[in-house]
């Protein structure tokens, strides 16, 4: 649905985006994540055809967004960071004429307004001026825009910035209802969210992709083995030598506490059933186990300090000042 | 056309809700007003014709013509919703355009508000209709000018008083001082200031003539400005 082929995008001499490689198929939920600053925005203004990459190509559901722009842009629900609206419109009328812009005539304007109205939650503040809405409203209001024609590839750049976390739990189980006739592509800062929500991961840092997949490959990548731990009753030497003679157990500690004591193996998840069996035969009382896996904020994080120049901020590589440069631009 | 009309229709809206829309209005209609009053138009075997207020009209249009346009694009780039637009398949020539034509609604509705000084003089005299007719298309031409260079000023910059300053100060130089300098002047810039000295043609049309010079001067200046800022547009998203 989303086809990116070794894309760049320079501002000047500023590197913003550099030879990103990437593909969203039908369907799929891919949060597009990276440190501020990263490219994300970018990328995402280059796939809804706001401005032209500097090389490389990138397709929308088929269409180019060099090449057949227009034909790209009909089929791209787009939500920017700022979510720019016009204060001094109600939203019914705001959101009247985003649906002239889509080409929706008049009952089927109607009919949408109803229905993403009731989607995004703004139906008690249909008929109020866009200027008097909270973040939160707002954040809704541009969503609902998005999603007005009904397209098949939406862009959201930052859907939570500025929610409550209610409002948070909420829009993150809209897009997950989303999914099933759009592809969405999504970036944020809020990763247990994005870990909920999205199937697929791609991490940008400094322009570049530094790790991309499911959160079980990412997992891999990052190549620290899942550990299991375990809080049960039992003299701590026995439980760390059957431990440890358990298959798959590449290593084990243990540590006593309260009288309780905490094993840490580094197993696959499924040494689970041999060790709860092991501590039913030795008569070992269990309080707790437990996988525990790398979140991916964890990931993140890591795939961010793993890059050599990870630790100084961008603005003191190659190019000082250009960093703000593109931005201001970019909103004027 | 159908997403020039929608932009079109926003922009009025944006100009009826916003105070800007009503305080051009109101002032260009006192100082109208005020103009017709104190030129005795209305003395006794004074000709009947609103020959003074024409005769104004054209410095007031360099600063209130600027004024309705000044946030047209400028607005758009600072609040983020120009990339709203683009990204919602309206080009660069229908957002121009849409603009421009809210601009000349505006414009109209504002000039229609003189027409009130035509009619008292109606009741009392018997104006030349022809020649207010021609008056009023020269206003409408330069009026559109105006307007056209005014988006142009707005393309620039995401700064509405900057947009006004770039807008206004060009037109009030060929307005105000174009007569002044032109005598000043020798050969090939004198041609020059001659060619694009507003008030010649208006005259023109003030005298009743419309003039295929001044409708082609006026529409040409109108789609070369047009043209020029639907380039700017274009330019900042390259950049």
């Amino acid at each position: 649905m989303i086809e990116v082929r070794e894309l760049s995008k320079f501002y000047g001499s500023f590197r913003a985006v550099e030879n990103l490689t990437f593909s969203v198929g039908e369907g799929e939920v891919v949060g597009f994540l990276g440190p501020n600053g990263a490219g994300k925005t970018t990328t995402f203004r280059v796939l809804t055809c706001y401005h032209p990459a500097t090389s490389g190509t990138a397709s929308v559901a088929g269409h180019d967004v060099f090449a057949d722009s227009m034909r790209a842009r009909q089929q791209v629900g787009y939500l920017p960071e700022s979510v720019p609206l016009y204060p001094e419109m109600r939203v019914r009328e705001y959101l009247r004429f985003r649906g002239k812009l889509r080409g929706l005539d008049r009952p089927a304007r109607e009919r949408r307004i109803g229905e993403v109205a009731q989607r995004c939650w703004i139906r008690e503040v249909i008929d109020r001026p866009i200027g008097q809405l909270s973040k939160g409203y707002r954040q809704r209001v541009g969503l609902a825009d998005a999603l007005l024609h009904n397209p098949r590839v939406l862009i959201l750049d930052e859907p939570t910035v500025g929610l409550d976390p209610v409002q948070i739990r909420e829009t993150g189980e809209l897009i997950r209802e989303l999914a099933a006739n759009h592809t969405v592509m999504l970036s944020s800062h809020i990763l247990p969210q994005v870990e909920a929500t999205c199937q697929r991961m791609i991490i940008i840092h400094q322009g570049r992709i530094v790790a991309q997949g499911t959160l079980a490959e990412l997992q891999q990548q990052t190549g620290q083995p899942p550990r299991v731990s375990v809080m049960l009753q039992g003299p701590e030497k026995d439980v760390l030598a059957a431990a440890r003679s358990l298959p798959g157990v590449s290593e084990a500690q243990a540590a006593a506490r309260d009288g309780w004591t905490h094993v840490t193996l580094s197993a696959r998840p499924d040494v689970g059933e041999a060790l709860l069996a092991l501590c039913g035969a030795k008569g070992w009382k269990v309080r707790e186990l437990r996988h525990e896996e790398l979140r991916l904020e964890e990931i993140f994080v890591r795939c961010i300090m793993a890059q050599p120049d990870a630790a100084e901020p961008r603005s003191r590589s190659a190019e000082p000042r250009r960093k703000e440069k593109p931005k201001e631009k970019a909103h004027a | 056309m159908r997403n020039t009309l929608a932009i079109m229709q926003r922009e009025l809206l944006s100009l009826f809700y916003s105070p800007i829309g009503y305080v051009v209005i109101a002032g260009f209609l006192v100082l109208t007003g005020v103009i017709m009053w104190r030129g005795e138009s209305f003395g006794p075997g004074k000709p009947a014709s609103l020959r003074d207020v024409f005769a104004f009209a054209p410095y007031l249009l360099t600063i209130v013509v600027p004024a309705i346009c000044m946030r047209s694009l400028s607005e758009e780039y600072r609040s983020g919703t120009f990339e709203s637009l683009i990204t919602a398949a309206v080009s660069d020539a229908q957002l121009v355009l849409g603009k421009y034509l809210a601009a000349m609604v505006f414009y109209t509705v504002m000039l229609a508000g003189t027409l009130v000084y035509l009619l008292l003089m109606m009741a009392y005299g018997s104006p030349d209709l022809g020649v207010a007719a021609a008056s009023y298309l020269g206003l409408l031409l330069v009026g559109s000018m105006f307007a056209s260079f005014g988006i142009l000023a707005s393309s620039l910059t995401r700064d509405q008083m900057v947009a006004w300053i770039l807008g206004a100060v060009p037109m009030m130089l060929l307005v105000w001082f174009a007569a002044a300098i032109v005598v000043e002047l020798q050969g090939g810039l004198r041609m020059f200031v001659q060619t694009i000295n507003i008030r010649r043609y208006l005259d023109l049309f003030y005298q009743g003539l419309v003039t295929l010079e001044g409708v082609v001067f006026f529409l040409a200046t109108t789609a070369l400005f047009l043209f020029l800022s639907i380039k700017v547009v274009e330019s900042r998203r390259w950049r």
